[in-house]
């Protein structure tokens, strides 16, 4: 049973514990006065975040966890302060006294510790990671986020959908239009619609588009972070290209406010010419780069993440394809009618993901022409019914989880777990082996998100 | 290493906006003297997130790309805020980062300057006050010039850069 969210929602008296598996939905409630639940971190160790951000958000107690410390609330935040409680209504809060945070450390002869963050030698978002050394062997890392934490569950709450929108898709710019999806999503479920064909290709195609601007980086960034900084000029040429082409058709580059119920017009003609050099292009990329001997000396068997413990930490996306998982969002006929085909690789090192990355890009391609349709039909929506709504999409970095309340109209509760979240409490796991140097290279192949973890 | 090369040749000089480096020549006689009094004829940038969506950071990366390149205007980001010049702030400063971004700024040597990068350090973005966020960040630092945009694109960046470089 694989985990994907854990959460909780202020009712008033009592607090309700949503437990989401791939298989089931799990619903627990209890007394304000007395709020504690068990631990579900000793079968899925993932669960342990989202119990710590229960814990900060609304004064949970979680019994029998290995780890109760703060997890949004940083040094200096208030004592007692849990913001995600209905009556809970600052704007502001004043710097409280500093409480020093203990890193899970290894302490022992010639061990040291490193520490890295929260702002990083490059043009990159804040995070921290605590290293345990002994010599260039890393011992440990402790992976500690949520710097950029903005409270945008807080945020939208009391917001109508349409009100939310320009905020959700902005919650983490590379993945803005999986956001756009999974609320789209939910519009039509609280409007009980279903969306035309034309509209739902579009949006795949857009999709697709989103994801091989992110492969196409990262498959620059990660043999740059080896050294070989040929590949990032013309991996980031190509990713401009579809970022420009991305600015064509939804005039964003980023796709901000693409998703809508419009099927705008596509120059099917031209895009199919470009989707065609593109494929070339790709082509010619993995010719070449294949051929490197020093870099995939780099690549191969670095940062492996077991089959096992990839199951274990619940991972999910690129990461949990590498390691030879089946999960991914486009498991479904819509996907595999049109050319979906599952990448996967079993190495499970920093090289199995710049693969999966490589055919995920062919894929994305392929599957790009088998959405362009030229129509320019519309979907009025109706308005929308109060009620519990969840989704999913798979976003380039993989399972984006979305729930939202809606009561009297607006949002009552609204909780995004984006990929990142999982993938962030596997990567200590993925350091065992290797070097202090291979961190950079290990990090970069998973290419997580810092904005859309720590919301 | 054949097929690179008969690529590269293939592909040519990718490199746009060349109207750029006309524009900093001209400009270069006017901030000659402040430029190389106080950068030493190029200036270094300290990147800072402060809680962006990280669009802003996409788009300044993408100004290393072939066809920005921007390096070639003597224009370059650097990994310790004790080689910049000026911090390029990101972001909503959140509550978690207000004092890492404090403490880079302080470790910056004087003389040292700040461009507030996107809608979010203005508060601008469609992001709402949360007891989470503490821009504006005009309230923390001061702020010499901004480059407005959700994000902005790298060509506007380019044209904010050179617009701070012509003011100060």
């Amino acid at each position: 049973m694989r985990l994907i969210a854990r959460y909780a929602k202020d009712k008033g008296r009592v607090f309700e514990i949503i437990t989401v598996y791939d298989t089931k939905v799990e619903k627990e409630q209890v007394r304000k006065e007395e709020p504690t639940i068990q631990t579900l971190s000793h079968e899925h160790p993932a669960a342990l975040w989202f119990e710590r951000k229960m814990q900060d958000d609304f004064g949970i107690i979680i019994k029998d966890a290995f780890d109760k410390r703060a997890l949004l609330h940083q040094e200096k935040f208030p004592k007692d302060c849990y913001p995600m409680r209905k009556d809970f209504d600052k704007t502001e809060l004043k710097q409280g006294e500093l409480q020093p945070y203990n890193y899970e450390v290894i302490k022992g002869d010639g061990v040291f510790q490193v520490s890295v963050g929260p702002i990083h030698a490059g043009i990159i978002e804040p995070g921290h990671f605590q290293f345990s050394q002994a010599g260039e062997k890393m011992l440990h890392l402790e992976v500690r986020h949520f710097y950029k934490y903005r409270a945008i569950e807080k945020m939208l709450e009391g917001k109508t959908l349409q009100e939310a929108k320009p905020i959700i898709e902005r919650i983490s710019g590379n993945e803005s239009i999986a956001y756009q999806i999974c609320l789209r999503d939910i519009i039509l479920q609280a409007s009980q619609q279903l969306l035309p064909e034309v509209l739902q290709k579009r949006h795949a195609f857009l999709l697709e588009l989103e994801r091989i601007i992110h492969h196409l980086t990262d498959l620059g960034f990660i043999p740059n972070d080896a050294g070989f900084g040929a590949a990032l000029a013309l991996g980031s040429k190509l990713a401009e290209d579809a970022r420009r082409k991305m600015k064509e058709v939804t005039g964003h580059r980023f796709g901000f406010g693409a998703i809508d119920f419009e099927n705008k017009f596509f120059d099917t003609a031209s895009l199919r010419e470009w989707l065609q050099s593109m494929s070339e292009s790709i082509a010619y990329f993995e010719d070449w780069i294949i051929d490197i001997p020093s870099l995939w000396d780099r690549l191969d068997t670095t940062g492996k993440l077991a089959l096992k413990k990839a199951v274990k930490y619940d991972s999910v996306g690129v990461v949990a394809r590498a390691s030879g998982l089946a999960i991914d969002r486009r498991l479904n006929p819509f996907y595999l009618q049109r050319g979906f085909t599952l990448a996967s690789q079993t190495s499970a090192d920093v090289a199995a993901r710049f693969k999966v990355r490589i055919s995920e890009v062919k894929n994305s391609l392929i599957m790009m022409q088998n959405f362009l349709e030229a129509d320019e039909s519309r979907l009025e929506v109706a308005s929308v019914n109060d009620g519990e709504y969840m989704s999913f999409t798979e976003s380039s970095i993989g399972e984006l989880f979305m729930a939202i309340d809606l009561k009297e109209g607006v949002i009552e509760r609204f909780f995004a777990r984006d990929a990142s979240f999982m993938n962030w409490q596997a990567l200590h796991v993925m350091m065992q082996h290797d070097i202090i140097a291979d961190f950079p290279l290990i990090n970069k192949s998973c290419d997580l998100s810092y904005a859309g973890n720590d919301l | 290493m054949i097929k690179f090369w008969s690529k590269r040749v293939k592909l040519g000089v990718l490199t746009e906006n060349l109207e750029f480096d006309d524009e900093i020549k001209s400009i270069q006689k006017e901030i000659k003297e402040s430029v190389k009094k106080k950068f030493a004829g190029s200036l270094a940038i300290r990147m800072v997130d402060s809680g962006s969506c990280n669009a802003c950071e996409a788009e300044c990366n993408a100004l290393a790309n072939p066809y920005y390149d921007l390096e070639r205007l003597g224009i370059y980001f650097v990994a310790s805020p004790r080689h910049a010049d000026v911090m390029l702030l990101s972001g909503v400063m959140t509550f978690n980062m207000q004092p890492h971004v404090l403490d880079a700024y302080e470790q910056i040597p004087a003389p040292k300057w700040v461009i507030s990068l996107g809608d979010c350090p203005a508060m601008a973005a469609p992001f709402e006050k949360t007891f989470a966020i503490t821009a504006p960040a005009e309230q923390h630092l001061k702020i010499t010039h901004h480059i407005a945009g959700c994000p902005p694109s790298p060509r506007e960046i380019m044209q904010g850069l050179l617009e701070f470089l012509k003011k100060i």
